[in-house]
């Protein structure tokens, strides 16, 4: 049995069910998806808020990683793919037809499971999404860079080769790039696919440790295999299973008085 | 513990396996370096006896069988058998070499005939092929002879016999009317008439042409004479009658006169060209090249200098070409070989100078043997030499098998025999014997490149844009549609595109031009203009015209502006060219239009190129990994910012290939060049013209080369070329991909 012990710097508990408009930063209302004839997503409907680390958990195949995905549309990629229900940024449901999916997703960057920079040099990895926008002023960019890298907490490491190849560095190091590409653009919610899946220990840590400053800053939904991760970094936990939400909690709740017996199975090992 | 036993035995016959599995594969990755190993020196061997030089090995000496001054020599076609002119107008026949069964030994009398009854005052030869000589006798009268040889065989040999054969029926011919006696003769026939030129001990130059014409009655033969003179005065010191019996070419000292006598009876001075004696040295002798449109002047200071006609504006002149320093003393003797443009010197000093004019190349300069000669002679297969000093003969074997190809030949400019200036040039064969054959393998470069270019400009940008389209726009299920359908073209025999281009579209081109020309601006603009009419519909309109749906407005788009274009063909043709592109571009713009050019092989090549293009091009975008492109739209680019940003780049290596793969195939392509085109040397850009590539040239002259000639070594050096270029060009291509993916490998 494992024994999770939810950390101190959980933030102060919010009412999932009735969060202000301030508070939130997403809303998704009766999503369910389907890849051809089979549904992978049940009726989700929650809410996600503000500046707050959001952990989606549960076993392979729940559909957390596809649930993810909905939120900046990378679905849409999968022909097969079929999204009906909201979700609701700025009052706003992203799968309108009016709305442009390239635009969305400059506001809800990804920060996917395997590092993967760009083949270019460091600095080009960090502007690629400010050069998309058209901006090109070196004096911009070369603030962007030191900003971006400082926020992923990698600027000391690169600062003397921002030249270099992205390649030449250590898959952490790469991991903490593509955050920092990501918050270069500024989003307002930062999506994170399993980001510490493919790598050490250590680089864990780091990671993990920049995740609890990044909610400062932008609204984080981290996908997770590791529930100490998810413990560790998140302030609410949704549980997932066979493409229901099965419970959506406040993380130190979710861990130590589950609600639903298939949480509890969960958390406690029993399957997953 | 047992239980471990037999899985260690199982494992030996895996080793074994892994053993036999990896030592298969090295050998057969080495056996492919050997196979293109040996297909490189089996091109070098083949080749590499073209750039030997000259060797001369001295066989045997003996004493000159004819007393008395030697006229002239000659070595009959099996070099068994010599001959001697004297200046007392006696033939001998004598053997060069013991011969089996007979008693023959070097230097050997077989046959001495006096030809002329009295001494004779002068004496003249043909050039060397038409193998007569003439003896000029008392009273203005010439006796011809023909040194004749039959062979026959006994007991499996080749036995030869030399004769004196009688030209004319050993009748003496009256070539002055007046009965003077002749100090100079020329004499030159061509099988049917025969052309004299003479001066008189009155100093007289006169020129007879004599037709003999058999009577149908009588059988006998009658000698038809023309006579004219010459408006020259003073003692002369050559005269040349071309075997066209055209012109007679006289020189006095250093003056040189051409005389038109191709309208018997008749002369006109063509040219008189006075030789600047500082520049070119005083002119020792003259002599005929092989083919007889050059002549060679020997010259005082040692060299020799070609001159031939030219077209210019006051006609076809004389004009001075190239020379050759053949020695450092004056050249007294210049002989030239049968059919080739070889020419052999001897100097005042008896040295031995052997050159080809084409090629412009010295074969051998010195004494061979330590012979100082003063007569050289080459018989008519030109590897048998005599050479003569002091009563002597010396016998060489002569190995001179590809004078005419050097490399600074194949690939400069050489000034070719009645062309009006250097030039690359490459024309093998013809019908004549005469003729001087142009090896220069700058033209099918040219043509390879010029092909492989138009070929490129069609193939690359619709074999690239449809790679991209399938791997990166496409639906996964038409895409598996597509990519083999495209693949299967790469299946498509050469032979069925080349001909249907030499066939079907050539003329198609032809009679469509200003249709095809539209189609090639217009249906790139059209589907420019309709992806800019797209971003200006509404984003709720945008979002359900996905790319797949794009594609299906835009093909029908595409084939109406083709049909448009072809409509407007005649229109078009009718309203800007006259009613006829073809004349227009011929008159008004000078340019010239073949029915089979580089348009339509551009078409067919690119055809048959594509493929190659698509299929590598589009393994190498479909596998940039998906994770960086979705990198890239999680950032915010649309698919397009993707494309060119992220995924080009990293496919960049697989792209490159591609192209390069594509030019490989282009550049060795074979049946398509050799249909489409009209295979024909040219150096010229022009899309409208055609070109030979060096694969078609070999196709078309492999079979009619003759084993072991210059022409078949040539065409295996063009072969090696083909090769090199092959080479070079994956070489690059490997090295340039290799760079690419280290930089932009990804994980």
């Amino acid at each position: 049995m494992i024994s999770v012990t939810p950390t101190d710097n959980q933030a102060e508990r919010l009412d999932l069910e009735n969060l202000s408009a301030e508070q939130t930063a997403l809303e998704i209302r009766n999503l369910n998806l389907h890849y051809g004839d089979a549904q992978a997503l049940y009726d989700i409907s929650m809410a996600i808020p503000k500046n707050r680390v959001t952990a989606f958990i549960g076993p392979s195949g729940c559909g957390k990683s596809t649930l993810l995905r909905c939120i900046n549309r990378m679905n849409d990629l999968v022909e097969i793919c079929k999204v009906n229900g909201e979700i609701l940024l700025h009052e706003k449901n992203i799968y309108d037809k009016d709305v442009d999916a390239a635009a969305l997703r400059r506001n809800v960057g990804m920060v996917f499971q395997r590092p993967n920079p760009f083949p270019k040099s460091i600095y080009e990895n960090v502007v690629y999404g400010m050069r998309l926008q058209g901006v090109n002023d070196r004096r911009t960019l070369d603030e962007v860079v030191e900003r971006s890298l400082k926020g992923a907490a990698l600027w000391e490491e690169v600062k003397d080769r921002l030249n270099a190849s992205a390649f030449s560095l250590s898959g952490g190091q790469q991991q903490r790039l593509v955050i920092a590409r990501a918050i270069a653009i500024e989003p307002e919610v930062l999506l994170l696919d399993e980001p510490t899946s493919a790598l050490d220990p250590i680089s864990t840590l780091t990671i993990e440790e920049l995740i609890t400053e990044l909610k400062e800053k932008y609204t984080v939904v981290i996908v997770t295999h590791n529930m100490q991760q998810a413990a560790r970094v998140s302030d609410q936990t949704a549980f997932m299973y066979m493409g229901k939400l099965i419970e959506y909690a406040d993380t130190n709740t979710l861990f130590t008085t589950p609600s639903q017996k298939q949480t509890e199975d969960y958390i406690t090992g029993r399957y997953g | 513990m047992a239980a471990t036993q037999p899985a260690l035995g199982a494992s030996n016959y895996r080793l074994f396996k892994d053993r036999a599995a990896r030592w298969g594969v090295s050998l057969g990755g080495v056996m492919v370096l050997v196979a293109l190993l040996l297909i490189f020196f089996y091109l070098l061997y083949v080749i590499e006896p073209i750039f030997r030089g000259v060797e001369v090995n001295h066989e045997r000496s003996f004493a000159s069988p004819a007393g008395g001054e030697v006229v002239a020599m000659g070595v009959e076609e099996q070099s068994e058998i010599g001959y001697q002119f004297n200046a007392s107008g006696e033939l001998v026949f004598f053997a060069l070499q013991a011969k089996q069964g007979t008693d023959w030994e070097p230097g050997k009398t077989l046959l001495r005939e006096q030809v002329t009854e009295s001494q004779p005052t002068a004496f003249a030869q043909t050039q060397p092929q038409n193998n007569r000589y003439a003896y000029a006798v008392e009273g203005g009268t010439v006796r011809l002879v023909e040194p004749k040889f039959t062979s026959k065989f006994r007991d499996g040999e080749l036995f030869i016999t030399p004769q004196v054969g009688k030209v004319n029926g050993g009748e003496l011919i009256q070539v002055d009317p007046q009965g003077e006696n002749l100090t100079q003769l020329a004499y030159e026939y061509d099988g049917e008439s025969m052309l004299f030129a003479a001066q008189t001990s009155d100093n007289r130059v006169i020129v007879n042409s004599i037709q003999a014409s058999r009577n149908f009655l009588s059988g006998a033969v009658e000698l038809q004479s023309k006579f004219t003179e010459l408006p020259i005065t003073g003692s002369i010191s050559q005269l040349v009658v071309t075997p066209d019996l055209r012109q007679v070419l006289v020189r006095q000292n250093n003056r040189f006169w051409v005389y038109d006598v191709s309208r018997t009876g008749t002369v006109k001075e063509r040219q008189l060209i006075t030789m600047d004696a500082p520049r070119f040295g005083e002119v020792t002798s003259m002599q005929l090249l092989a083919g007889a449109s050059s002549v060679l002047f020997g010259h005082a200071n040692g060299k020799v200098s070609q001159w031939f006609e030219v077209s210019g504006d006051d006609g076809r002149r004389y004009q001075f070409i190239r020379d050759f320093q053949a020695a450092e003393t004056a050249i007294t003797d210049i002989v030239v070989e049968y059919y080739r443009r070889t020419f052999y010197t001897i100097s005042a000093a008896g040295e031995l100078g052997v050159f080809h004019t084409t090629s412009e190349a010295e074969l051998y300069r010195g004494k061979a043997n330590e012979v100082a000669a003063d007569r050289v002679v080459i018989d008519p297969r030109a590897n048998t030499l005599l050479l003569m000093n002091d009563n002597q003969l010396h016998v060489f074997d002569l190995i001179n098998e590809h004078p005419e190809v050097t490399w600074s030949g194949i690939w400069q400019e050489v000034w070719y025999e009645g062309y009006p200036e250097p030039d690359y040039v490459w024309q093998s064969t013809s019908g004549s014997d005469d003729f001087e054959p142009k090896f220069s393998l700058v033209p099918i470069s040219f043509g390879t490149i010029k092909a492989a270019a138009y070929a490129m400009l069609f193939a690359v940008p619709i074999g690239l844009a449809a790679a991209v389209y399938t791997a990166y726009f496409m639906s996964p299920s038409v895409r598996k549609v597509v990519k083999p359908t495209v693949e299967i073209m790469e299946a498509l025999p050469t032979v069925i595109l080349g001909f249907l281009a030499g066939l079907w579209l050539a003329p198609i081109v032809e009679h469509y031009l200003p249709g095809i020309i539209a189609v090639i601006l217009l249906v790139p603009l059209a589907i420019v203009m309709f992806a800019f009419l797209t971003t200006q519909l509404p984003q709720r309109l945008k979002n359900s015209f996905t790319d797949g749906r794009a594609a299906l407005i835009l093909l029908p788009l595409v084939a109406l502006v083709g049909w448009f274009s072809f409509q407007m063909s005649p229109v078009i043709e009718a309203w800007l060219f006259d009613g006829n592109v073809r004349r227009f571009l011929t008159n008004e713009l000078g340019i010239t239009f073949d029915q089979r050019n580089s348009l339509v092989v551009g078409i067919a090549m690119g055809f048959a190129v594509i493929p190659t293009i698509f299929s590598i091009a589009e393994d190498a975008v479909f596998s940039v990994p998906k994770h960086l492109s979705n990198g890239s739209l999680a950032l915010g680019a649309t698919t397009w910012q993707t494309l060119t940003k992220v995924v080009l780049l990293t496919a960049s290596p697989g792209i490159f290939s591609a192209v390069m793969m594509g030019l490989g195939r282009a550049v060795g392509e074979t049946m398509i060049v050799l249909m489409a085109t009209g295979n024909t040397p040219i150096m010229d850009w022009n899309i409208f013209e055609g070109m030979r590539t060096l694969s078609a040239n070999i196709a078309v002259e492999m079979p009619e080369s003759e084993v072991g000639s210059s022409h078949y070594r040539i065409l295996f050096l063009a072969a090696f070329v083909l090769f090199v270029f092959t080479f070079a060009f994956n070489t690059v291509a490997e090295l340039v991909r290799q760079r690419l993916r280290d930089k932009y490998s990804s994980m």
